[in-house]
């Protein structure tokens, strides 16, 4: 009887907060930001009526749910998505235009470039920064000293790369100078092409409908690879490694100089504090300096209702003051905003400014394709590095790039 | 023993009650009936009309014909994957015989030991082919696995090897892994045949004076025809459908030199997100599969007796 009576006040309230006009809405995101974007949702839902659930996807299977969802009209009210499926999505005719709120925020100068850029389509804004994150070097000041090297100078090209790598690898004793992920096609796009970028070069055109692959940058970043590669300099594992060990070879200061990402500087003060080491944005073959713009933005899917809508845009707007943005830095390294360094970072390690100030250079690929040219393990981009760092034959493997993303592009790209 | 109490129930059987009515015989297949309906003739349906479509994940599906098939036919990536598929199952099921045969042999003595040899050979089976290639790809890590760590302790070898760099080493550790998983499976199929040849006629050829090899290959091989057969269908049908193997442990490569026919449709389904062209992969790939099958059914048909 008592169960009862309680099963029909919790119907009354229910009903009562409905009509109260309390909205719920629902946000898919990948499992690796599930834990910082549920912790977001709670503090919302404790501060307002409305409510937002999470719900977390594995990474890799999110585009392949997302699109069987929305073609089966059974798709979320939003979606946190790696930024790099924005313009597919959008192309598609599969996310909601929030051009007029994006430009409305008081702070939309304040967004990451690369992000609103990847999120544009046809003129229209579809997707905030989330959680973003950005790509650079770090490298083991200990061994930068062994080799006689400056360890408070790093690397500023390639090519100094190249020199230095060889100096850290002839300490011998299982020492290498250099590694990279050179087996999975997301490490690849996130550590290999800020080279070209620092160089303005790009594998794709600003529309990401041509290929643009053999470049003198492409060619002069792989010449310094390949002369790393042959001195015995690069950690035999980067090879056929898939990032799984790229810190912990890293971290047993084995390694001079790692291409990794942001989250690397709060991974290792707080897992290994021991390793001495510095960070740097990612040099191009001579010179310059870039970094990839990665991790997620958020977005609508089409057909979100207006109440909805503003519950989402109102969730987004929560996330992008001050505390919350001081809890995401906490979090997961870095905040969505440009201009909140001072307080979000007030407490952490400054060698995360490092990161946070490439951020605003960095780029992304803007593609309609993204995981057949360059996520796949056995799509284009991925054989391109591997063929031309380990193989011999570089003109060829250049060239079949080159036709194999044009023969991609002139399928994918949206008409 | 095992096989004698067999033989016994099975001429019960054929001395038993008359057949049935048609009607209740019918009852009995429909739950099988609908099932192979529900999930074999409907999606195969559903596959082939997909086939004629250009299918995105993403956007809309518009009929193109046979425009599918025609690019398969030109597909190059795709005729490599199958030839090196079809090299992988005679690799794969010319190294599972070589292993399970004398391991049927073996465990085929009337010995209480052998029940547990049985038991330990049988064990791999049991595993998922997806948890099984996720252990060996631990296993054959060249930093922290255990091939790498065991080989240099014993001093073997200064460098981990990195069998996954170049084609035939990493195709060789698949097919290592394969049978290991499955050379178990073969094993009791064959052991099955083994035990199904009368020990009378065993004994009444060595009393002849024929010799061990000649015991085998004129007496044991042709009487257990059909287990050997059944193992080699399931063999080869399993081999040419494999997947996780070079998914997980290959991934494909290197340079795309180790992708299953099964790989390529995924690559096109879930990494081109082409559902109609995968379809179109999925329905040539099941044509090749009925052909290769139906001649081994000939093979199955044919009974000792008659050849």
């Amino acid at each position: 009887m008592l169960r009862l009576k309680t099963t029909i006040t919790a119907l009354a309230l229910l009903a009562s907060s409905s009509l109260a006009g309390a909205e719920e809405i629902t946000l898919w995101v990948r499992t690796s930001s599930g834990a910082v974007l549920q912790g977001l949702a709670d503090k919302y839902n404790a501060s307002h009526s409305d409510k937002v659930n999470v719900t977390q996807i594995t990474a890799e299977q999110m585009v392949p749910k997302l699109g069987a969802a929305i073609a089966g009209s059974a798709a979320p009210d939003g979606a946190v998505l790696d930024l790099i499926y924005l313009p597919t999505f959008a192309a598609a005719d599969g996310l909601e235009d929030i051009s007029d709120f994006v430009k409305g925020l008081p702070y939309s100068a304040a967004m990451s470039p690369s992000h609103i850029r990847l999120a544009t389509y046809d003129g229209k804004i579809y997707g905030v920064p989330a959680l973003p994150d950005a790509s650079i070097i770090a490298y083991n000041t200990d061994l930068f000293t062994k080799a006689g090297l400056d360890p408070n100078k790093a690397p500023a090209s390639m090519e100094e790369i190249a020199t230095d790598a060889k100096k850290i690898a002839a300490l011998g004793n299982e020492t290498y100078g250099f590694y990279f992920v050179a087996n999975s096609g997301s490490w690849l796009i996130y550590d290999f092409l800020p080279h070209l970028w620092a160089a303005s070069a790009d594998v794709l055109s600003d529309d990401g409908r041509s290929a643009t692959v053999d470049t003198p940058a492409l060619r002069e970043t792989i010449a310094a690879y390949r002369d790393m590669w042959k001195a015995g300099a690069i950690h035999p594992t980067s090879r056929s490694g898939n990032g799984n060990n790229a810190v912990e070879a890293f971290a047993s200061g084995k390694v001079g100089i790692l291409m990794t990402g942001s989250y690397i500087v709060n991974l290792l003060t707080s897992k290994y504090p021991d390793v001495k080491f510095a960070v740097a944005p990612i040099p191009g073959p001579k010179g310059g300096e870039s970094s990839f713009a990665g991790g997620d933005t958020l977005s609508l899917i089409k057909g979100i209702s207006e109440e909805k809508k503003k519950v989402a845009l109102d969730f987004v707007n929560f996330y992008m003051q001050p505390e919350q943005q001081v809890y995401i830095t906490q979090e997961s390294g870095m905040p969505s905003r440009t201009d909140l360094a001072a307080e979000a970072y007030a407490k952490f390690d400054q060698r995360n400014l490092v990161a946070y100030n490439i951020l605003a250079k960095g780029r992304t690929p803007y593609t309609f394709s993204s995981d057949e040219l360059f996520v796949s393990r056995t799509g284009p981009f991925l054989n391109l590095i591997q063929g031309t760092i380990f193989g011999d034959d570089v003109d060829g493997t250049i060239a079949k790039t080159q036709a194999d993303f044009t023969r991609i592009l002139e399928r994918t790209n949206p008409n | 023993m095992v096989s004698s109490t067999l033989r016994s129930r099975r001429r019960a059987v054929a001395t038993g009650e008359p057949e049935p009515k048609g009607w209740l015989g019918l009852a009995f297949i429909l739950p099988g009936l609908l099932f192979i309906v529900v999930l074999f003739l409907v999606p195969l349906v559903m596959t082939v009309w997909m086939s004629f479509y250009n299918w995105p994940l993403l956007g809309r599906t518009k009929f193109i014909g046979l425009s599918n098939y025609a690019e398969l036919i030109g597909d190059t990536q795709l005729w490599h994957s199958l030839g090196f598929t079809l090299l992988y199952t005679v690799l794969v099921t010319a190294a599972i015989f070589l292993v399970a045969f004398p391991l049927a042999l073996l465990v085929d003595r009337p010995l209480r030991i052998a029940g547990f040899f049985r038991t330990i050979y049988f064990m791999p089976v049991v595993i998922g082919f997806g948890a099984a290639s996720t252990l060996w790809m631990w296993l054959l890590n060249p930093d922290s696995g255990v091939f790498a760590q065991l080989l240099r302790g014993a001093g073997i070898i200064d460098s981990a090897p990195r069998p996954l760099e170049s084609f035939w080493p990493a195709l060789g550790v698949v097919i290592l892994m394969v049978v290991w998983k499955t050379a178990g499976f073969t094993m009791i199929i064959l052991l099955t045949g083994l035990q199904s040849i009368s020990n009378d006629v065993i004994e009444a050829a060595r009393i002849d004076g024929a010799s061990v090899w000649s015991r085998f290959r004129r007496i044991t091989l042709p009487l257990m025809r059909n287990s050997v057969v059944l193992a080699l269908v399931l063999n080869v049908t399993s081999s040419m459908l494999a997947f996780d193997q070079f998914f997980i442990i290959t991934q494909g490569g290197p340079e795309n030199s180790t992708i299953s026919a099964v790989f390529s449709i995924y690559l096109a389904s879930f990494s081109s997100y082409r559902l109609g062209y995968g379809s179109a992969i999925s329905f040539a790939l099941l044509v090749v599969l009925v052909a290769i099958s139906a001649i081994q059914f000939v093979l199955l048909r044919q009974r000792p007796e008659e050849g």
